[in-house]
């Protein structure tokens, strides 16, 4: 029942599979320690063991750059849990309920949050709270629900009215019972798509935070502060943010590519209709 | 959907292509928007700062930022110091001191006002000195403690007297502890500065920049710049791009020396290099543990590699001291040989310990810059740093200097002739030697023979107690457009004195 596999799934799989792979590998390997100073190699051209160099501690940037596709990963898995946790019951209850009122009340309130940027939340909250990476993720997290309730509400809207929903509660069923029997597995790919576009965005405002200074701190590598560090070298060494900016966009490009190539695969609908072209 | 993907991608893009082109959105707003920036008339100039002054009012509120804009240029005091570190008459035209040394009669400048119109009297000098004791709430406002008593004699004459010989009061009184305050013009310190200087407070725009105007009704020679304007920048980048682009004329103190070849282009551009009195300070709290344990903290300074870190955190600019005197200071010794890089002996002195513990550091470049470095030295040693970043100055000054809830920070101590910090047991280092103490109070009031001698051996002390340790002396690094004249080499007063500065 599923589609054939697709140009951007693949591209996109692949990518996200070398960031993931990168990450998962630096939990056990890494060619060198990632935050080790070494005054001797300050700078150290790429080659001799150090595939892409070293910034002006020393610090291997190849290892740099693997322990930070971690902490990306790691932002992202958590920010978008936090966001599709909250977000997506929130939508479906919107979605489900008879109460009016409570409908409106969840999406304009949602519609608050929507307004409020996610980077100057994370940077308020980094202050009240301290700047760290699990602050950022909070504030990115949140930032994010109202996307999730938003595409969780209107997907569910469409379910609430076909036919299986009616024969259901035409059967008597309680509404928790229909929501998670038959309204999240229906809404199920559509909210995929908006997590891996999520993760993209929540990639980036972490790699954005770092660099301002609010997200992980240091010496923990991040590619944002990779980026940051790189700055006053960038005349001399442009190397050194080349590399993690490449990395980020490849990142964020992997996760959208991901995102489209999965909705066009789950979705039946659009398939049928590109096939009939 | 897909093309909103897209997008995002562009966007990832994007944010790399802005950390290539060195933040080039900070230029912007450190280009025209400026008020008075480079470019404008022949007699304004825009100097670039790091860290804004919280408010203006350096009587109640810590920080370098405060008296670095306004003292000398707004303040004045009775004596100045001059380049080389001497101190010279600036209120006062002249003073006398009697043969027991305790008392200092000091005949005043006639036909000074301050800015709000109010003359400037012996009545002032009464009023300044005495509001240091009962207004004041800095900590250092005790190195004015051995001041008994100030009279005024007439208006032209006031007689300070103290309770013992000190050779330290001429030059506090050179410090922002001797600046002139108006009896009527104290009402709203932190935004309405009112001082006697050549320049006055004409414009705040909070976050972005000071603008000081030409007092028209100066007393002395008239400053050939009629109007400053200082810019602060949260990023080293965005001021070094400021004085690319010309928005500012005057980068005060380089935040990235490494960018400092962009700079090399002499048609265009100077480089000023010169020492300072800024310890760069790697504090350890002496009064919780692990840091109350003298052989913990001699583990600490064994294993920084001193060299190392100032090479890879400051580019190498910068000097090498082991305590708290610089070299300018007349008892200046060299102590990096007390405590060298030595792995195996910090390792012994921890007894094969490990240790978990809190680096608080301000978010200042050179700070996390260090702090990478000490945390990975550290770690070779056992000691296990973790580095937390606090916003400066309000959180760092709040959780680090007041409340003292810290285990180790670093920080850039500029206050002039300051080892008087380490006698206060309640002062963030938490240090309490009373040996220490009494070497500092017969250096004040002995000769200057026993003054040197005597703050010889507490920087001496200091360093063997490993009271904290002293990563490097921090540079005045100055980068200023070609043609600007007057910039001070070496950064030994309080201030950043505009007063010289001319422009070709």
């Amino acid at each position: 029942m599923r589609g054939r596999l697709n140009a951007s799934l693949v591209t996109g799989g692949v990518l996200v599979g070398i960031v993931v792979l990168a990450a998962l590998v630096s939990f056990v390997w890494t060619p060198h320690d990632p935050t080790l100073v070494d005054a001797a190699g300050k700078l150290r051209e790429p080659g001799d063991g150090y595939l892409l160099g070293a910034d002006k501690f020393g610090r291997d940037t190849f290892s740099q750059l693997m322990v930070g596709a971690r902490t990306t990963l790691y932002v992202g898995i958590v920010a978008v849990g936090i966001a599709a946790a909250i977000g997506v019951p929130l939508g479906v209850i919107a979605g489900m309920t008879p109460l009016g009122w409570l409908s409106e009340l969840i999406m304009r309130v949602n519609d608050l949050v929507f307004a409020f940027p996610a980077l100057l939340l994370a940077v308020m909250l980094g202050a009240v709270y301290g700047a760290g990476t699990l602050t950022a993720m909070i504030a990115i997290g949140v930032a994010t629900v109202p996307a999730f309730a938003r595409v969780a509400r209107a997907a569910t809207l469409q379910v609430m009215v076909t036919d299986y929903i009616l024969a259901a509660r035409a059967a008597g069923r309680r509404r928790a019972a229909v929501a998670f029997r038959h309204v999240l597995p229906n809404i199920s790919s559509v909210l995929i798509v908006q997590a891996s576009v999520s993760f993209a965005i929540a990639i980036l405002a972490e790699a954005a935070l770092s660099f301002l200074g609010f997200g992980t701190r240091p010496p923990t590598p991040s590619w944002g502060r990779m980026l940051q560090e790189s700055q006053e070298l960038l005349f001399s060494t442009p190397r050194l943010a080349l590399w993690p900016g490449l990395a980020i966009a490849l990142a964020v490009l992997g996760f959208n590519l991901l995102g489209d190539g999965l909705r066009d695969y789950l979705d039946p609908k659009l398939r049928r209709i590109r096939a009939e072209r | 959907m897909r093309r909103i993907g897209t997008w995002i991608a562009v966007g990832g893009l994007l944010l790399s292509v802005a950390a290539c082109g060195g933040g080039s959105g900070g230029s912007g707003d450190g280009g025209t928007g400026g008020t008075g920036g480079a470019g404008g008339k022949a007699g304004a100039l825009s100097v670039g700062f790091v860290a804004e002054p919280a408010n203006l009012d350096f009587t109640s509120t810590e920080g370098a930022a405060i008296p670095q804009a306004l003292l000398v240029n707004v303040y004045e005091g009775l004596v100045k110091l001059d380049q080389a570190g001497q101190i010279q008459p600036l209120l006062a035209e002249k003073w006398d001191v009697s043969d027991d040394r305790k008392t200092y009669t000091f005949t005043l400048r006639k036909g000074v006002t301050f800015t709000n119109g109010a003359p400037f009297t012996a009545d002032d000098v009464v009023f300044s000195l005495d509001r240091v004791r009962s207004d004041w709430k800095l900590k250092i406002k005790s190195q004015l403690d051995m001041v008994e008593d100030v009279e005024k004699k007439d208006d032209a004459t006031a007689v300070v007297t103290l309770s013992r010989p000190s050779n330290g009061f001429l030059y506090t009184m050179a410090t922002r502890l001797g600046a002139m305050f108006s009896r009527t013009g104290v009402a709203d310190l932190a935004n309405k500065p009112v001082g006697t200087g050549p320049y006055q407070l004409g414009a705040w725009r909070r976050g972005d920049s000071i603008r000081l105007d030409a007092n028209p009704k100066y007393w002395g020679a008239k400053p050939q710049i009629s109007t400053v304007t200082l810019k602060y920048f949260k990023d080293a980048t965005a001021m070094n791009n400021a004085l690319l682009t010309g928005g500012i004329d005057v980068v005060s103190s380089v935040q990235a020396p490494e960018s400092l070849q962009q700079f090399a282009d002499t048609n265009r551009f100077q480089t000023i290099e010169g020492t300072t009195n800024g310890e760069v300070v790697l504090s350890m709290n002496n009064g919780r543990p692990p840091f109350d344990d003298k052989k913990v903290r001699q583990a600490v300074r064994h294993a920084i590699d001193h060299q190392a870190l100032l090479d890879t955190a400051w580019a190498g600019r910068g000097q090498l001291i082991g305590s708290m005197a610089p070299p300018t200071d007349p008892w200046y010794e060299d102590r990096t040989g007390d405590y060298p890089h030595d792995v195996a002996k910090a390792k012994a002195l921890l007894g094969g310990k490990t240790y978990d513990v809190k680096m608080r550091i301000p978010n200042l470049p050179y700070a996390v810059a260090s702090a990478q470095v000490v945390k990975s030295q550290l770690a070779q040693v056992g000691i296990n740093a973790e580095i937390e970043p606090l916003e400066f100055p309000a959180r760092w000054l709040d959780v680090v200097f007041t409340k003292g809830d810290y285990d180790l920070s670093i920080i850039n101590h500029v206050e002039p002739r300051d080892m008087g910090i380490f006698a206060d047991k309640d002062y963030y280092f938490r240090y309490d030697n009373p040996e220490y103490g009494k070497l500092l109070a017969s250096a004040d009031t002995g000769t200057e023979q026993q003054q040197t001698d005597d703050l010889k051996a507490a920087a001496a002390l200091l360093s063997q107690d490993a009271a904290a340790d002293w990563l490097f002396l921090f540079p005045n690094l100055i980068v200023a457009k070609k043609g600007v004249t007057g910039l001070p080499e070496n950064a030994i007063s309080e201030s950043f004195d505009f007063t010289g500065l001319a422009k070709q």
